[in-house]
């Protein structure tokens, strides 16, 4: 067993994490006051490699692993630890893989460069009014007609809709193609959304994460052309489920790399700031704090790339089994969001009254690592769900 | 064992193709060396290390030349190899490491032993390691090397078989050009080194990092101990403005 990285990583490390110090970090704050992350950082990490860092090179991204994908991830939100930055990237890294895995030739190379070079953003849209996290009950549908593939319905609580909108780009989109068949008649396609005729779009005002919008997009007889199909007529259950399982290892690397950054300016707070005559360092109530917050990180880390190892095993080596994906990447998605959240809320008390103003820079990290509590890339219980089902087997399935 | 091509190799637009030599210090990050309380010896352990900060600049410098003229750029590395991999991926095409604990002449002895049998054009060094900060490797190095040497350049350029180099000097600056084969050592004003991106780490994979095991030679000055500089505070508690007023008006006077 070894649980090192190889050298290249930890140089990829030492790099990425020498690029957000200059180029992220200084503008974190902006980020989250002004609710948009500024044109020429998303520039600097498109020339940097960073955007689409899955996708393989002759679309001009970089071929990265996950374990790698995951090191990004780590470092963008150590240095903007309200997550906005952090999963404009991941969406990206996670879902780009997917439609270069299942996608057309013809779409991929007309929609991929524009992602790694910084022009275009990619997200996905599955979530629908009635139905968050049950993929199955999606109800935007889509037809043939013609050459032409027809989609009519809406999504809702969307990553990117307004970047998609601005500099253009579109979404992995979860279609239902066989209302009949339930999640056996899902299809998956690439819906563009900027200046496309029957698509309109708003934006919601939420808690945090503020640097990437949130909203909804309104699809009314859309057409788009038959290669922005991704893989097979109604499989698209099945990629969706895979495209979830590698974009939450990287969700989770968000929330325990925005977590680290917290606990690391904490430990510097508790050695600096002295009350009774002593730093609150010193006190031991203040040091098993420290270490269980320490000790529950780690071990959400390790959950994380363990399950970013075994998708690039999966994919290289073909080891491991899907069931045995879905436990460990479930596990990560769990456990990370809620063990960044305790740590990030410990951090801010640590603090005092200070923790609680925009000043001290912590607020935005628990704003941000919400979002991944609340539902965002599969709810806590949907989690639960996956993880039981693969402990228990189908035949205890509640649903 | 270093088979190089030489030289300067003039086109006739008055083109050249040089080979550079980058000498290059790996030190503790001095962020992450922490100080034992008792001792005052400095703790390195855990303490992560790093390409020293102007050497970089000579690095990136070397690169830009090449990416702009051609030739080759090889690193000298007193270090490890993942300091070597670094430099191979900011553009360096083949890297040597030695090991050397010892002052600055026995480094520059190093550095002269190995250079000797290298065929090159120019050297670049940093104008000093940020650990240590003697001045003396660049200087040293090119005495041994029987060159001429221009330090502290902030701006430089190739021009036929010549190096022009602006010199900072605090307060002046001087323009001065030397004929190659020539050593330069480099400020940080030069450039802002690259941060090398995954693809460029990857490449460097297939690079060549040959260590290099020598003799250690004799130090001109020998270490003895290193001891943390104690800061001893006054701590002085003045109870009103004008207490304050006196004391810097005595001062001054």
């Amino acid at each position: 067993m070894d649980f090192s990285f190889t050298e290249e990583q930890e140089l990829f490390r030492k790099s990425v994490r020498e690029f957000c110090e200059k180029k992220i970090a200084p503008k974190a704050n902006e980020i989250d006051e002004k609710g948009e992350i500024p044109q020429e950082v998303l520039e600097d990490m498109a020339s940097f490699g960073l955007l689409g860092i899955t996708i393989p090179q002759e679309y001009g991204g970089s071929g990265a692993d996950f374990v790698t994908a995951a090191i990004a991830t780590e470092e963008i939100a150590r240095a903007d630890i309200s997550m906005a930055t952090a999963v404009y990237y991941l969406v990206e890294a996670g879902w780009g893989f997917l439609i270069n895995r299942y996608g057309s030739k013809k779409a991929k190379e007309e929609l991929l460069p524009d992602v790694t070079k910084g022009k275009t953003f990619l997200g996905i849209a599955s979530t629908e009014a009635a139905g968050g996290s049950d993929v199955a009950a999606v109800s935007t549908t889509m037809a043939k007609e013609g050459e032409k593939l027809v989609i009519n319905g809406s999504k809702t609580f969307i990553s990117g809709v307004r970047e998609a909108t601005k500099y253009g780009g579109g979404y992995v989109t979860v279609v239902k193609t066989s209302p009949e068949l339930a999640h056996k008649g899902l299809s998956l396609c690439y819906l563009p959304v900027k200046d496309v005729p029957g698509i309109t779009t708003n934006v919601f005002k939420q808690m945090g994460r503020e640097g990437i919008s949130t909203g909804a997009i309104i699809i009314k007889n859309v057409e788009i052309p038959s290669h922005y199909l991704i893989g097979d007529w109604n499989k698209g259950f099945y990629y969706a489920m895979e495209g979830f399982n590698c974009a939450r290892p990287l969700v989770a690397a968000a929330c325990i790399g925005a977590a680290e950054k917290a606990l690391e300016s904490g430990i510097e707070y508790l050695k600096e700031r002295r009350v009774f005559g002593s730093p609150l360092a010193k006190f031991e109530g203040m040091q098993f704090q420290v270490a269980e917050d320490y000790a529950k990180l780690e071990s959400a880390r390790l959950l994380v790339y363990k399950a970013a190892w075994m998708l690039d095993q999966m994919y290289t080596k073909n080891r491991f089994s899907h069931k045995e994906i879905n436990k460990a990447v479930a596990s990560a998605k769990l456990i990370a969001p809620t063990v960044a959240f305790d740590v990030i809320k410990d951090v801010l008390i640590w603090h005092g009254a200070y923790g609680y103003t925009k000043e001290a820079g912590l607020e935005k990290g628990l704003r941000g690592v919400a979002s991944y509590i609340m539902g965002a890339e599969g709810a806590q219980n949907i989690m639960k769900l996956i993880i039981s089902r693969e402990l228990l087997g189908k035949d205890f399935a509640p649903y | 064992m270093f088979i190089v091509p030489f030289v300067v190799r003039l086109f006739g637009c008055g083109e050249v193709i040089v080979d550079i030599i980058v000498c290059i210090k790996q030190i503790y990050d001095l962020g992450q060396i922490t100080v034992d309380t008792a001792t005052k010896h400095p703790i390195t352990e855990g303490a992560a290390r790093k390409i020293s900060d102007f050497d970089k600049n000579a690095l990136e410098e070397a690169v830009r030349i090449k990416e702009k003229h051609g030739g080759n750029v090889f690193a000298l590395i007193g270090g490890t190899k993942e300091a070597a991999k670094e430099a191979l991926a900011m553009g360096t095409d083949e890297a040597f490491i030695y090991s050397a604990d010892t002052d600055s002449l026995g480094t520059a002895t190093i550095l002269a032993g190995i250079i000797h049998k290298i065929k090159y054009d120019l050297i670049l060094c940093g104008e000093a390691s940020i650990d240590e900060f003697s001045f003396q490797i660049g200087p040293r190095l090119a005495e041994a090397l029987g060159i001429p040497v221009l330090t502290y350049a902030r701006k430089m350029e190739l021009k036929d078989t010549e190096i022009i180099v602006e010199r900072n000097l605090e307060n002046r600056y001087e323009v001065a050009k030397a004929r190659l084969p020539a050593l330069v050592t480099v400020t940080k004003e030069i450039n802002e080194p690259r941060i090398p991106t995954l693809l460029q780490i990857l490449g460097a994979s297939k690079k060549r990092i040959t260590e290099i095991s020598l003799e250690k030679p004799e130090a001109g000055v020998e270490n003895l101990s290193i001891t943390a500089i104690e800061m001893k505070r006054k701590e002085v508690i003045l109870n009103d403005i004008e207490e304050l007023a006196k004391i810097i008006m005595s001062e001054k006077s």
